[in-house]
């Protein structure tokens, strides 16, 4: 094992591992067991029914079985980023050596998470795997953080999102707070300096804090005119200031009338080319040295995640060449900017949810050479967000600008018609509009349009991710995601 | 050429629910006529010129930025219920349809006074109604359907002889009980409903602009458009919430 063990302390906070599990949380594992077996024979992948059938018979089992890993819990929480950081987290202690469990996207509920927890033990509950690695939904994670009294705590960013389920932003930025709250003296946390509403998060207890940030030159672009989420001073409401923007409010702040500002962090990115194949290589700056790295990522929120990964690793006393190592290998989540190779035609799958996440993905596909075909498929179903709003606040005007670019644009999905009238008044011609309300329609019409010299971008919704993967699956593309982990 | 000229209240702060859909929404179907749009965007502190203000627009807030909006538009209300009187148009949705009524109870229980142009006032309720909705809207006899989403914790309640935007066929409305949405006072619009709303409901853009070009006299007679994929998408949402178009 490659982890330097000079800092054990902790290593066995709420550590449950000797005592035999009682009569209740092994019937729970039965019954969580037989249900994973039997919703994947029905060919779903089986996250949140097994967990929620357990936790009813045993609502303390993920804390039970958390309790039982040597290494204790990761968390990773915020807006946009998570199953990115997660899984990079997930790479680089896999190369360490340590046996690592991780949810996957859509499992990041407390039933999820439960689910995870059980597939990855024994019938007789002992837990194969040293740390869990965990990926957990805004909403969820007060209530996670007290059940799994996690060792490290990762929050990406916040910004509008689901509003029809968190209500408002500042409602988002209170849960982070409960949730970081609630995690165990000794924890560490470890936090975006670039975004305003968490730096000013106040640390309740005895936990440490890293914080990460870019600290880059970048040309400006137009993708900014969708507001900033986070505007006031949270300390003070006074208006903040900005010497530089990275996208929506992310970046280097200040507020002129009280003291608050950007933390300096203790790691930072202070250089960055992207080769020809897409690759990034940046330079990171540690409190103790500098790295030059290699990351096979696209888009600048990439480069945030990749630095809240290394920043957990270093938590960890990973050494750097094996961060660098496990980096260069990065492979895209399932669903973000994941690539398919259908005959000769490249198809890329980026998810949507949000705006400022969309606006990423949108100028990450600009940034592509040659011609593009696209499709955006909206679901409205709970876990997509059940108010499309956030369709308007995308910046799909920096697409109908360069409209030439594009051989054809599609709409599906259940709300494929409210799509079709975003990319009409973005400045699309309605006849370069098509809408086909059946996905998998969606996609064979796309493929039949898409030339050699052109990539397909589908851009879904979570569920309609969930829908266009395993029809892909279905053509022999991709593994279905319960097989990955 | 006719000119429109739309003050933008506040874009930084009342912007929670695709506002700029609506915003988007009144200027493509401007300029699809040939009709010059000049947009004005107010921030706190900005003058606002009701002399040549034709349509206000307001959007939704959250509790934070809804209270410094409230201070804000204090001093102005002489000016801007002078304004409303002549005939000015304003469509305000969610949090501003709230500011246009006599006062409003947040969800923490403070009480902010609004502007007292539409006899109106806001209770907080239990829970936030929340869901796809869909009204008989009475601007036109026969009505026609608008459709969009709504999302407020607060119940507002119209006064005996201010008339409703219309009736809920589907979802919440103003308070959840008494079937009525939004509200209307000769050209002042207020309405809980997003989603976008004008995008999906092109018919409402149009009365808009028409009322504005009006309050000038300026030709108001439109050229028709091109309106199936709207169509389309107000269907759709009217199958969503359950109903087809009477």
């Amino acid at each position: 094992m490659e982890v330097e063990n000079n800092q054990q302390q902790n290593e066995n906070a709420g550590f449950t591992g000797g005592r035999p599990p009682g009569l209740r949380l092994l019937g729970a594992i039965w019954i969580g067991k037989i249900l994973i077996f039997l919703t994947r024979k029905l060919g779903r992948g089986g996250t949140t029914l097994p967990g929620r059938a357990a936790l009813s018979i045993a609502p303390d089992l993920s804390f039970m079985l958390a309790g039982r890993l040597k290494r204790g819990t990761i968390m990773i929480t915020g807006t946009n980023g998570k199953t990115t950081t997660a899984s990079l987290i997930n790479d680089i202690l896999d190369k360490a050596g340590l046996k690592c469990i991780h949810n996957q996207s859509g499992s990041n509920m407390a039933w999820g998470i439960a689910s995870t927890l059980i597939e990855n033990c024994s019938w007789k509950g002992r837990m194969d795997g040293d740390i869990a690695v965990m990926e957990v939904d805004e909403g969820a994670f007060p209530d996670v953080t007290t059940s799994l009294q996690p060792r490290g705590i990762v929050v990406t960013n916040i910004f509008r999102d689901q509003l029809d389920r968190f209500g408002e932003i500042d409602s988002i930025q209170a849960l982070i707070k409960k949730g970081l709250d609630a995690a165990p003296v000794g924890s560490f946390q470890i936090i975006n300096a670039d975004d305003p509403s968490l730096a000013s998060l106040t640390k309740s207890k005895k936990t440490k804090r890293w914080t990460y940030g870019l600290e880059l030159d970048l040309p400006p672009d137009d993708f900014q005119n969708t507001g900033r989420d986070v505007k006031a001073c949270p300390n003070c409401s006074h208006k903040l200031e900005y010497v530089k923007i990275y996208f929506a409010h992310i970046g280097h702040f200040h507020c002129p009338s009280c003291s608050y500002k950007r933390p300096e962090p203790d790691v930072r990115l202070t250089g960055r080319r992207v080769t020809g194949e897409g690759i990034n290589q940046i330079e990171v700056k540690l409190p103790d040295q500098t790295l030059e790295l290699e990351v096979p990522l696209l888009g600048i929120y990439n480069l945030y995640n990749v630095l809240a990964a290394i920043t957990c690793a270093r938590a960890f006393y990973i050494s750097t060449p094996i961060i660098s190592e496990a980096l260069k290998n990065a492979v895209p989540s399932f669903g973000r900017m994941e690539r398919f190779q259908k005959d000769s035609k490249e198809m890329i799958m980026a998810l949507i949810k949000n705006p400022v996440g969309a606006n990423e993905i949108l100028r990450t596909i600009l940034n592509q050479p040659g011609k593009i075909t696209l499709v955006v498929a909206i679901n409205d179903r709970i876990a997509d967000g059940t108010d499309v709003s956030w369709l308007w606040d995308v910046d799909f005007e920096q697409l109908a600008a360069v409209k030439n670019r594009f051989s054809s644009v599609i709409a599906t999905g259940l709300r494929a018609w409210d799509m079709a009238v975003r990319f009409k008044y973005a400045g699309f011609e309605p006849g370069q509009v098509q809408v086909e309300e059946n996905f998998e329609k969606a996609v064979e019409l796309a493929l039949r349009q898409t030339g050699p010299e052109s990539k397909l971008f589908i851009l879904p919704t979570y569920t309609a991710m969930l829908d266009i993967r395993r029809y892909l699956n279905k053509m022999g593309l991709g593994n279905p995601y319960w097989e990955e982990y | 050429m006719s000119r429109i000229n739309i003050y933008h209240l506040y874009p930084t702060h009342l912007n929670l629910y695709g506002d700029r859909g609506n915003m988007l929404a009144l200027c493509r179907r401007a300029e699809w006529r040939s009709i010059d749009v000049n947009i004005i965007p107010v921030n706190p502190g900005d003058d606002i010129a009701f002399s040549r203000c034709d349509l206000l627009f307001m959007g939704g807030g959250q509790d934070s930025d809804q209270k410094m909006v409230a201070e804000d538009l204090k001093g102005r209300s002489r000016d801007m219920l002078k304004a409303v009187e002549e005939n000015m148009v304003i469509f305000a949705v969610c949090g501003s349809y709230q500011l246009l009524g006599r006062y409003y109870i947040t969800a923490q229980g403070e009480k902010i006074e609004g502007l007292d142009i539409m006899d109106l006032y806001t209770e907080k309720g239990k829970g936030r109604l929340i869901g796809n909705a869909a009204i008989n809207c009475s601007l036109w006899e026969p009505p026609r359907t608008l459709v969009g989403f709504e999302n407020h914790g607060g119940r507002t309640y119209l006064g005996p002889n201010l008339q409703a935007l219309g009736t809920v066929l589907h979802g919440h409305g103003n308070n959840g009980t008494d079937k009525t949405e939004g509200a209307v006072y000769k050209n002042v619009i207020g309405t809980y409903l997003h989603g976008s709303l004008l995008p999906k409901n092109p018919l409402l853009t149009d009365y808009l602009l028409q009322k504005a070009l009006a309050y000038r006299n300026q030709d108001s007679s439109f050229q028709e458009l091109d309106d199936s994929l709207e169509e389309k998408a107000h269907q759709a949402a009217l199958k969503l919430a359950g109903l087809q178009r009477k």
